[in-house]
């Protein structure tokens, strides 16, 4: 057999059986030996990044967290002295409020607004494609730039949609001065920049859905609604379930959507918990509760992720 | 991503969404009022979504309030460029933003052939931990970073902000290339196999080089996530000379909160080099990195 030559070892491999077995055994366990040190120096660079850029920091996090150093030095060990003042502290639970709301919010409502447009554009429009594109700017304009514009739009009272409040007679709201409208006003500017990637989700995942299973549905009378919440939602629930745990992620972990529109105020109301922790360790110089706080995030995203993992794994398999 | 599809012509009558087939000719009309009917839909909906866009280039381009000039005019732009440092943030955020996503790629794609091609405990176990590692909020390794660098004398320094950033968008990435290879059939690499090329060698001639559209939606992913990175940056550059566009822009807005025009100039110059890309390379734009690689794998 020619053909023994590195295939043997990436096949075995891919399957997960040790080498040796059949055939002439001796040869094959040199081969893959051979393919299992070309994969070792492959992964090579990726494993000492990822050591020295997320394995590193996340043991130091653990260090710092439950030290009363600050930027410059480790400080003495408080154990978990960091934690319980951060767990005690109202402004924490304020933050996890928020970032509760503002997760809660940023999935649903970008899940909403991009499942109806991407049913919208998954019917026959003039320049159909062209929205499509449009549509996704939110996404890929710079958070940093979009910010800027929210800002103009909203801060002032003599900004655009202010100014058109009051001439429509509904008052002159103070978007990012008024604690309950600034928190609004961080999610609606939220759902805006998310929407376009729960839309494209949602597109790929109806674009796989065959269009003769609507055909047969309308045939055996089914309204428009059931074949939506029988057909549609059925066949989208996977690559659903993935775009929202992954927007959970991407909520929590936000930073520049709430620092760059209201820097985390008016009084606290849009503080999350990465502002916090920033504030913390970069304004309030106490390094190891901001870690702390840090940290308690890390650990419910780990639960979060490997959640994720485990659905994903299960739903590849079946 | 086909932008097409829907602009594609229909050679029979025109259906709604789910018409039976035997109603073709009954519908065709009324399908057709419908057609325009989302047509307007979608039209209002974007625009009012590209309300905070169009005002952003609009005011680029409006005279300022000190201006001479009537109608449209680059003068914010020149304005920006010459009194401010933005042509040297520019540069920064294209060299910061360029080198993440060469080196990214570089190291994403063996991993992610790795990923693909290897099915041991040890693989699947480096394949989990790379996903647990990009949920983890980036504020938590930006400490321990920022008293590693200092000591390194990485904090201020572009160097440092560019490691920052392939460890984390390698992580995706290597997930995106993984993802890619998958849909790449072994058979290929067999062939070249049989012809005596060893496994790295058919890694880099025969699997790297059919995965063009992989390779260009990492580094679109790695484009876009470095170029409008801010917590990273906001953290480690301290100097007005060494800062990225994100905190140029954020910078001067903070400085010139009245002088909108020539705000929204700058602005515009951070936009337009993500919109260039997304323009020119919108059909690899996979669906916002990780959800297409996870949806896929």
């Amino acid at each position: 057999m020619t053909t023994t030559t590195a295939q043997s070892g990436l096949s075995r491999a891919r399957k997960g059986i040790a080498p040796g077995g059949t055939g002439s055994g001796n040869r094959k366990s040199k081969l893959s030996a051979q393919t299992t040190r070309t994969f070792f120096w492959l992964l090579l660079p990726s494993v000492v990044l990822l050591v020295l850029i997320h394995g590193y920091p996340l043991i130091y996090a653990a260090v710092q967290a439950t030290h009363d150093g600050d930027l410059l030095q480790t400080g003495d060990f408080v154990a978990g002295d960091n934690f319980a003042k951060v767990l005690s502290s109202p402004a924490f639970w304020k933050a996890a409020q928020f970032t509760l709301m503002f997760t809660i919010v940023g999935v649903f409502g970008s899940w909403l607004v991009g499942l109806g447009l991407a049913l919208l554009l998954r019917t026959k429009i003039p320049a159909g494609g062209t929205f499509k594109v449009l549509l996704l700017l939110p996404w890929v304009v710079p958070i940093v730039v979009s910010s800027t514009a929210w800002n103009w739009l909203v801060a002032t009272p003599d900004s655009l949609i202010p100014s058109l409040f009051r001439n429509l007679g509904l008052g002159t709201p103070l978007f990012l001065a008024d604690p309950n409208l600034a928190a609004i006003t961080v999610m609606v500017f939220k759902v805006w920049v998310s929407f376009p990637f729960m839309m494209m989700m949602i597109s790929a995942a109806l674009a796989s859905v065959d269009s003769t299973v609507y055909e047969a549905a309308s045939m055996d009378g089914a309204t428009r609604w059931q074949q939506f919440s029988q057909i549609t939602l059925p066949l989208i629930a996977r690559s659903t379930y993935i775009s929202w745990i992954l927007m959970t992620i991407f909520c929590v972990n936000d930073f520049p959507t709430i620092y760059l529109l209201t820097g985390g105020g008016p009084v606290n109301a849009t503080t999350s918990l990465v502002v916090l922790a920033y504030r913390t360790v970069f304004q309030d110089f106490a390094t190891g509760p901001g870690v702390a706080i840090a940290f308690l995030m890390t650990m419910t995203l780990v639960v979060i992720s490997v959640l994720l993992y485990r659905q994903i794994r299960k739903s590849s398999v079946e | 991503m086909s932008a097409v599809v829907h602009a594609h012509p229909q050679s029979g009558p025109v259906l709604g969404v789910a018409g039976p087939a035997k109603n073709k000719r009954v519908l065709s009309e009324a399908g057709d009022r419908g057609r325009w009917w989302r047509f307007t839909a979608i039209l209002i909906i974007t625009a009012i979504v590209l309300v905070p866009i169009m005002v952003t280039v609009v005011l680029a381009f409006t005279p300022g309030p000190t201006s001479t000039a009537t109608g449209l005019t680059f003068e914010n732009l020149s304005n920006v460029f010459s009194k401010t440092l933005a042509a040297t943030w520019l540069q920064n955020s294209l060299i910061t933003t360029l080198s993440t996503v060469l080196v990214s790629v570089a190291v994403a794609a063996p991993a992610g052939y790795v990923l693909s091609r290897g099915r041991s405990k040890a693989v699947s176990g480096y394949s989990l931990l790379l996903f647990v590692m990009q949920s983890l909020p980036i504020i938590t390794s930006v400490v321990p970073l920022f008293i590693l660098f200092a000591a390194m004398g990485l904090v201020d320094n572009l160097l440092g902000i560019t490691i920052i950033y392939v460890g984390s968008t390698m992580t995706v990435a290597t997930w995106m290339m993984a993802a890619y290879f998958d849909s790449i059939p072994i058979s290929l690499e067999e062939a070249s196999w049989i012809d005596g090329c060893s496994v790295f060698g058919s890694f880099t001639k025969v699997v790297l080089r059919n995965s063009l559209p992989g390779i260009l939606s990492t580094a679109i992913f790695a484009f876009l996530l470095a170029w409008n990175d801010y917590l990273v940056a906001i953290v480690f550059l301290r100097s007005n000379e060494i800062f990225t566009l994100p905190m140029g822009v954020q910078s001067f807005f903070q400085q010139n909160a009245t002088d909108w025009t020539s705000v929204m100039a700058l602005a515009v110059v951070m936009m337009l080099p993500p919109i260039i890309v997304f323009a020119t390379l919108n059909k690899y734009f996979s669906v916002g990195g990780i959800g297409g690689s996870l949806a896929g794998r």
